[in-house]
């Protein structure tokens, strides 16, 4: 045993990852540099709008993105391999086993031709050489586990016999089935009711205290973040913009995209809907990213800074707390002053 | 069975003189090319679209080619032609199964044969005279014995009932018997053969080439069935048939065959295989290559598209198929009939005749490989009896264009005292027949003529033209007689009591000639009756004769004698050879 | 399910029943005599009177459906009141007095001919198309695709005599790789068997599979791009797993049904194949008899061919319950 072995790394270390596809009118620039890191039984957000490029970073963490269409560089360390550097193979083995996905789409993700008992066993037997009773057995505990009633019963169904909610739940217990200790969860609750959207939510935090599993989330939904995430990535035009812990970007937001995005999350007890405030402007396209600061064409603070910076200099990931890390020109006081004036807005205590 | 796509139903043996000119385009004019010396031994391939022989019966054969064929191979006749590719000696006949030609007396109203010794069937039995009178009475029998030559009830002495048909039923009903009986009688050793006729015709030694006449066992008759499994007179025997596409008949040689009683046939290869329901290109183009077994391979013609890989022009072939590559007259004369029922006014027949664009319609149908201008109903290949009717030279009143004379055709309906007509073209329909007549209609057209085309499913088009509920003013047809003689033509086309009459003519005049010129005895002097009846139909414009017909062959490599035999418009398949390597 | 089948079997046969009387009357108005086609040169009009009466062509038409459909079930006589009557025993479709032949007799002939033709063909272009076209999916846009689409449609385009002569041409004639195509039983002699069907196999698979290539590529880059297929990778299943289990199957509804209706429609005789390797199919019989106006075996053949695209229809739309289990909840 040497010296390095100790050194502690994190359980998923991504650093520097990449994609790009290159299509007939340009490349694009789906994720630019993204860097971020998870332990066992820590659940991390990623927050952003669509096309912000949070679903690709999960798919190329997953190794779902096909290597002939994409170019994808950077590291992505999990459990001391690269899992960029890895062959299809390599990553097929650890795909259902060791990490695992849940869609967003409970109603599409699930073959519409076989039985979901077969779908589940499938999962088990793609990694593991059981039985066919004992991959049953193993498929009806999970179903029973994420709270399908009369799970033996309804192992012989087809996807089209249960309700979305219900679709999503047999979608978690595929994920868990064989106990991975990484599961991506891609907007799970997004084409769900609301209060479906809590119990599954729910469903996902209790398995994960059972697993000890590292959850990666990826939502927009920063009511769901407030709720379960230890750490919050803020993604925007490729790259991660905004990155701490769930108290520095609720109550102490830094970037100014973070700052419109908390403040266009509708709340129930919102009286004036004039405080219901989007960002102005569209999303960035991901095939001609603005020079500078990506979001430099829908912020209001540009202005502040001085030499034209946004437009022209890419800014740093740079750390404004213990594990607290914002990529912006503005200067600490300007940003600070954005960020108090936005949560006064929102009706919540500043620094 | 001849080319499946001839477009011809009817009209069947060609007897056909070849023409002067330069005979065939290989060299075919001699008697023995392309193969080579004959030699015994081998077999011989006919390659076939058709999937069946139409019939094999003896007693139901009526197309030339099946003629040539199974008289050559199985069937012996009491006379038979010569083989020869000159017009004249191949249309004159041999004894062959008789010692003889046969005896006219009571003014051609008796004729006798007298039949050779050794002649046997394949069971080892002599052919005896009631042989031959069974198999001729089995031509009576028309409700078994369909499809055939019916020369025997016509010919022979035995009364007709009210509804026109014979008192005779045929053999299998046995109504009638001893009228037959009397009409053919039996010498008492057995080996004269004599036919009384109901009146004199002078060339009843051609019509018993028919395989109608050929002798059949009446203990091995089975009726319908009998074509099934044929006795054999002849050098070759069937062995099997299987009919339908990739099925075949094998003949193999009969052993009871005495060459000594048959100096007619050569009986050259061990074996005739004839291999059925084979695609048109697909048979031109095992000829052209000739490899393997098609060098000993012939069929009976040549698609269009080949024409130019084969052929230096409509009489020659190129240097590499020369002695294996023939383009001679066919025995069929195109013509299209005018219904003198509907038309009854001279004038506007000649207006028809006069618009027609020929030469149009000749280019259409392939140009030179398809035939020569035609002037009459008989053709020069049909050797003394053919005269130039004149038609186009003075017939109508003066020289015609090929192309139609759409102002001297106006001028005819002027002087018709009718109004321009209005008319409808049958024809049987097919992509070439479109256009044929879409340049009748065109070219009658000009001339003022309403014309209409009407297509018919060729496979229903006699039926629906021999209806006269049905048949229109202009009738696209096409005859070849059966044998040498224009008997088969002008009484057939224009007679009522003729099998051929589209156009419905009825003329006693004319009838009363035809009568006169059937029992002729003079051969040269009735070759002179029908010319004149032949420029005479064309005067009264009873058909507008457009085209006589040119047919194209080839066969392999290894393979003889090459020519066109006149008798029936066929291979001579009585005297081919397999030449051996 | 069962109670379905049932539904679906008798309504085919009510189809199949009006089919018939569809096809009789339509033939019944051809100007065409077929009593004719019995009746030679030296025809007298007595002669074609009873030749009529004997094939049964002087009843009106519709007792001559009546005797037809009488024959279908029990049996028939022809001319019973001749001295040779014609007995025509159930299943009876006719006779044929042109052939001198019972329908049922002629197509039974015919029909193995044209069933080993379409089965094999169908074999060969159904592995063919679909296992190139999902090789041309999973390779979109590269030039693997682009030769496979561009070739297919090259066979897309042929005409089929085109495909066969040349074949027969360069492969039997010139270089005489094949003996000359000669039908026989398979049970009889299976090598010339095989050596007689390759090439007419071959031709039609090529120009069928061309299509099923084109199908099933565009299914399969269709399904490719589906959630679930990515639910599939996602589990850790290997990519053949994904591809035949999962996308296949899912992009097999199309190709199904154009194959049962491609089957079916080969199955009622492919004409030029036929003529062209001297098969003695279904298909020579049918131009055959059409251009002999046969009546009786035009209408046999026409309803064994409707029964096999009928049938085809019914296998077709039960096999979709079979693959897609959301149809059978609906029926």
């Amino acid at each position: 045993m040497t010296e390095i072995s100790n050194v502690q790394r994190p359980f998923l270390e991504v650093s520097d990852l990449a994609v790009q596809f290159p299509t007939e009118d340009g490349i694009v620039h789906a994720v630019d540099g993204v860097s971020f890191s998870i332990e066992r039984g820590q659940t991390l957000a990623i927050v952003g709008e669509s096309g912000s490029g949070k679903s690709v970073t999960a798919q190329a963490v997953m190794g779902l993105i096909n290597k002939r269409n994409a170019d994808v560089s950077g590291q992505a360390i999990f459990d001391g391999e690269d899992l960029v550097a890895m062959s299809d193979e390599g990553l097929r083995k650890l795909r259902g086993s060791k990490m695992a996905m849940i869609f967003q789409d409970p109603m599409s993700s699930l073959h519409p031709f076989y039985r979901i008992g077969d779908q589940l066993t499938e999962a088990v037997n793609a990694h593991h050489k059981v039985s066919k009773a004992d991959a049953r057995e193993r498929a009806i505990e999970m179903l029973h586990k994420v709270g399908i009633p009369l799970p033996a019963k309804r192992f012989d169904d087809y996807p089209h016999q249960f309700s979305g909610g219900m679709r999503q739940r047999v979608m978690i217990a595929m994920a868990l089935i064989n106990s991975p200790s990484l599961l991506i969860a891609d907007e799970p609750t997004t084409a769900l009711d609301v209060t479906v959207q809590a119990q599954i939510i729910e469903l996902i935090s209790q398995l994960q205290q059972e697993f000890d599993t590292a959850v990666i989330l990826i939502t927009h939904d920063l009511g769901i973040v407030a709720e379960v995430a230890d750490e919050v990535a803020v993604m925007y035009g490729a790259r991660i913009v905004e990155r701490g812990s769930v108290d520095d970007i609720f109550y102490h937001p830094q970037m100014p995209y973070t700052l419109g995005l908390l403040a266009s999350v509708p709340r129930l007890n919102e009286v004036r809907s004039d405080r219901l405030d989007p960002i102005p402007g569209n999303p960035p396209s991901p095939i001609r990213l603005p020079a500078g600061c990506v979001f430099n064409p829908r912020c209001a603070h540009q202005d502040q800074v001085a030499d034209d910076l946004c437009r022209t200099v890419r800014p740093a990931l740079q750390n404004v707390g213990p594990a607290h890390q914002v990529r912006c020109h503005l200067p600490a006081t300007e940003r600070q002053a954005a960020a108090d004036l936005t949560l006064s807005l929102l009706g919540r205590p500043g620094r | 069975m001849g080319k499946a796509n001839k477009g011809l139903r009817l009209a069947a043996v060609g007897a056909v003189a070849a023409l002067a000119l330069a005979a065939c385009g290989g060299g075919g004019s001699s008697s023995s090319s392309g193969g080579g010396e004959p030699t015994t031994g081998g077999t011989l391939y006919y390659l076939t679209n058709a999937e069946q022989f139409d019939q094999i019966d003896p007693q139901r054969i009526y197309t030339g080619e099946d003629l040539a064929f199974f008289n050559g191979t199985i069937y012996r006749t009491l006379t038979a032609y010569k083989f020869s590719p000159d017009a004249a000696e191949g249309t004159s006949i041999v004894a062959d199964l008789a010692t003889d030609t046969g005896t006219a007396t009571n003014g051609g109203k008796t004729w006798a044969f007298t039949i050779r010794d050794g002649a046997t069937f394949q069971d080892g039995s002599p052919v005896t005279c009631a042989d031959v009178a069974y198999g001729t009475s089995r031509t009576f029998a028309t409700d078994v014995i369909t499809g055939g030559p019916t020369y025997a009830i016509s010919m022979l002495d035995i009364p007709t009932l009210e509804d026109g048909s014979s008192a005779y039923k045929g053999p299998y009903t046995g109504e009638g018997q001893e009228l037959f009986d009397k009409a053919v009688t039996c010498s008492a050793d057995g080996k004269t053969i004599t036919f009384n006729l109901s009146r004199p015709v002078p060339d009843f030694n051609y019509t018993v080439t028919l395989t109608a006449f050929a002798p059949v066992p009446k203990a091995s008759d089975t009726g319908e069935k009998y074509g099934d499994a044929p006795v054999s007179s002849g050098p070759y025997k069937i062995e099997s048939n299987k009919n339908g596409k990739g099925g075949k008949m094998v003949m193999v040689r009969n052993d009871k065959w005495d060459p000594a009683s048959d100096d007619y046939r050569k009986a050259y290869p061990d074996s005739w295989e004839v291999d059925y329901g084979l695609d048109v290109k697909v048979i031109d183009q095992r000829l052209i290559t000739s490899s393997g077994n098609d060098a000993n391979a012939l069929a009976n013609g040549v698609e269009p598209e080949q024409l130019g890989v084969i052929y230096k022009s409509a009489t020659e072939a190129n240097p590499e198929f020369a002695g294996r590559a023939i383009s001679e007259l066919d025995p069929y004369v195109r013509y299209l009939a005018i219904n003198v029922q509907k038309v009854p006014n001279l004038k506007i027949r000649q207006a028809i005749a006069v618009a027609l664009d020929r030469d149009a319609l000749r280019k259409n149908a392939g140009g030179d490989f398809a035939g020569d201008y035609a002037d009459g109903v008989i053709k020069p290949n049909m050797g003394v009896d053919y005269a130039p009717s004149g038609m186009w030279d003075s017939l109508l009143g003066g020289k015609i264009p090929d192309a139609g004379d759409p102002a001297l055709a106006k001028k005819l309906i002027a002087e018709s005292g009718e109004a321009a007509p209005t008319i409808t073209f049958d024809y049987p329909q097919s992509p070439t027949a479109d256009k044929a007549a879409a340049i009748v209609v065109d070219s009658l057209g000009k001339a003022g003529i309403t014309a209409k085309p009407n297509p018919i499913e060729p496979g229903q088009y006699y039926g629906v033209v021999f209806d006269p509920e049905q048949a229109h003013e202009l009738i696209n047809a096409g005859w070849g007689p059966d044998w040498p003689n224009a008997s088969t033509i002008i009484p057939e086309l224009f007679t009522p009591t003729g099998g051929f009459n589209l156009s419905q003519y009825d003329n006693a005049e004319f009838n009363a000639a035809v009568e006169a010129a059937k029992i002729e005895p003079d051969r040269a002097k009735q070759a002179k009756m029908w010319q004149d009846l032949n420029t005479l139909a064309m005067k009264d414009v009873v058909v507008v004769p457009t085209r006589f017909g040119r047919e194209q062959r080839i066969v392999g490599k290894q393979i003889g004698p090459v020519y066109l035999w006149p008798a029936y418009g066929s291979w001579p398949y009585g005297e081919m050879y397999a030449v051996q390597q | 399910m069962s109670a379905y089948v049932v539904r679906r079997v008798i309504s085919m046969i009510i189809l199949l029943l009006l089919l018939t009387l569809v096809v009789f009357i339509l033939f019944s108005l051809l100007p065409a005599d077929p009593a004719r086609l019995t009746c030679g040169k030296g025809c007298t009009p007595a002669v074609l009177e009873a030749n009529r009466h004997k094939l049964g062509f002087d009843l009106p038409v519709l007792q001559q459906y009546w005797e037809f459909m009488k024959g279908l079930f029990i049996g028939r006589i022809y001319a019973a009141d001749s001295p040779d009557p014609v007995v025509c025993n159930a299943p009876c479709l006719g006779y044929s007095f042109k052939r001198g032949e019972e329908v049922l007799v002629l197509i039974k002939d015919r029909l193995p001919a044209t069933v080993w033709l379409a089965l094999g063909a169908f074999i060969l272009w159904l592995a063919a198309g679909i296992s190139v076209g999902v090789y041309a999916a999973l390779r979109r846009g590269r030039w693997q695709d682009k030769t496979v689409m561009g070739i297919s449609l090259a066979g897309y385009s042929l005409p089929s005599f085109f495909l066969g002569l040349m074949a027969i041409f360069f492969i039997v004639i010139r270089l005489q790789l094949l003996p000359y195509p000669s039908y026989v039983s398979p049970f009889e002699d299976p090598i010339q068997f095989f050596q007689t069907m390759l090439l007419p196999w071959i031709v039609l698979a090529i120009l069928y599979a061309a299509f099923y290539m084109r199908l099933t590529r565009n299914q399969m880059l269709e399904v490719l791009g589906e959630d679930y297929i990515r639910t599939a990778r996602a589990k850790g299943l290997p990519e053949r797993i994904v591809i035949r289990k999962h996308a296949l199957r899912a992009g097999l509804t199309p190709i199904v049904t154009a194959a049962g209706l491609d089957l079916a429609g080969l199955l009622g005789g492919a004409i030029i194949t036929e003529s062209i390797f001297s098969l003695p199919g279904l298909g020579s019989l049918a131009v055959n008899s059409v251009n002999d106006a046969d009546l009786p075996v035009i209408v046999g053949i026409t309803l064994v061919t409707a029964t096999f695209i009928i049938v085809a229809n019914l296998i077709v739309d039960l096999l979709y319950a079979v693959i897609d289990p959301r149809v059978r909840l609906v029926s």
